[in-house]
């Protein structure tokens, strides 16, 4: 439907648009964050988070509906063992590679060409992935059933 | 082009906006804000798939083009360049272009196997909740400051 195409043209924007509001899509950003050297990237996601739980938690309880996507219903899988495996070989890319994938495409947008590099490798990475014998794993993050609204 | 904003807006603007962003897909499309999704579905655009969820393709355009607009419009404007300051001090090009690149690579594959990263699970999946989402990011977060950690011991506290 074309316009679910602008509204997630425009969430892109505003996604992208708050990333590079506060460099995140910078390599030194993420690396003093990991080298614990700084913690104004960890009260960014404290701070999103705080904002949206509640929130989304109260407007699931109020079943309100969505304007594209039916009831708003929240997703809370149990731990298996891939999400481990996952979240572990994740973390150890994101540090070697300072960026992980939203705000490597800002890298390149704010013109550092290494950006380039890294989006070539997850978009190798995640293919590899996905023809692995396991299912596409689904999770919780966005990989979960297609909306082709 | 028009220096309107600060080198690096707070995290008391930053963070609190994302979560409103966050809650806004989620009103209109019942959807979380990722992005390694976004990778998923433009690929598949790209290779003719079938099933491909083409909002996602505009909003990784979107993810590139919101950037822009700060990067090289709401601020002075960037100069093309190799980015990865404090790793250039360190270690020359080539090394840090086939570094970077594995490093993508692993991570693209942990973001497959794991269903999301850092902005799916990390700030979506735990904001709704989620305890395999609270499981990845537990995991990534200790992995990655274990291993910033030990490339910091191998460079002699350089990197």
């Amino acid at each position: 439907m074309a316009r679910m195409n602008t509204i997630g043209l425009l969430f892109g924007m505003a996604f992208g648009g708050l990333l590079a509001a506060a460099n995140l899509h910078e390599y030194d950003t993420i690396h003093a964050m990991l080298r614990l050297d700084e913690p104004d990237v960890y009260l960014i996601m404290a701070s999103a988070i705080a904002v949206s739980a509640p929130a989304l938690w109260w407007l699931e309880r109020r079943g309100v509906i969505t304007t594209f996507g039916g009831r708003l219903s929240l997703s809370r899988s149990l731990p298996e063992r891939h999400h481990v495996q996952g979240g572990a070989l994740f973390g150890v890319g994101w540090a070697i590679a300072g960026t992980c994938p939203a705000p490597a495409l800002v890298m390149v947008s704010s013109g550092a060409m290494l950006g380039l590099v890294a989006i070539a490798g997850l978009f190798i990475g995640l293919h590899l992935s996905q023809r692995t014998p396991a299912p596409a794993a689904l999770g919780d993050g966005e990989h979960r059933e297609v909306v082709s609204v | 082009m028009f220096d309107l904003l600060p080198d690096r807006v707070p995290w008391y603007v930053v963070g609190p906006g994302l979560g409103l962003l966050i809650v806004g897909l989620f009103l209109v499309a019942n959807q979380p804000l990722g992005a390694s999704g976004a990778y998923v579905q433009t690929a598949s655009l790209i290779r003719r798939g079938r099933d491909v969820a083409v909002w996602r393709v505009w909003y990784f355009v979107g993810i590139f083009a919101g950037g822009l607009l700060v990067t090289q419009v709401l601020r002075t404007g960037a100069e093309m360049r190799s980015g990865y300051d404090a790793m250039r001090e360190v270690f020359p090009l080539g090394f840090i272009v086939p570094f970077v690149f594995a490093g993508a690579v692993v991570m693209g594959f942990g973001a497959g196997r794991a269903g999301g990263c850092t902005s799916g699970h990390g700030l979506c999946g735990t904001a709704q909740r989620s305890l395999a989402s609270l499981t990845v990011t537990a995991t990534f977060m200790a992995t990655a400051i274990a291993t910033t950690g030990f490339l910091r011991l191998v460079t002699g506290g350089d990197l």
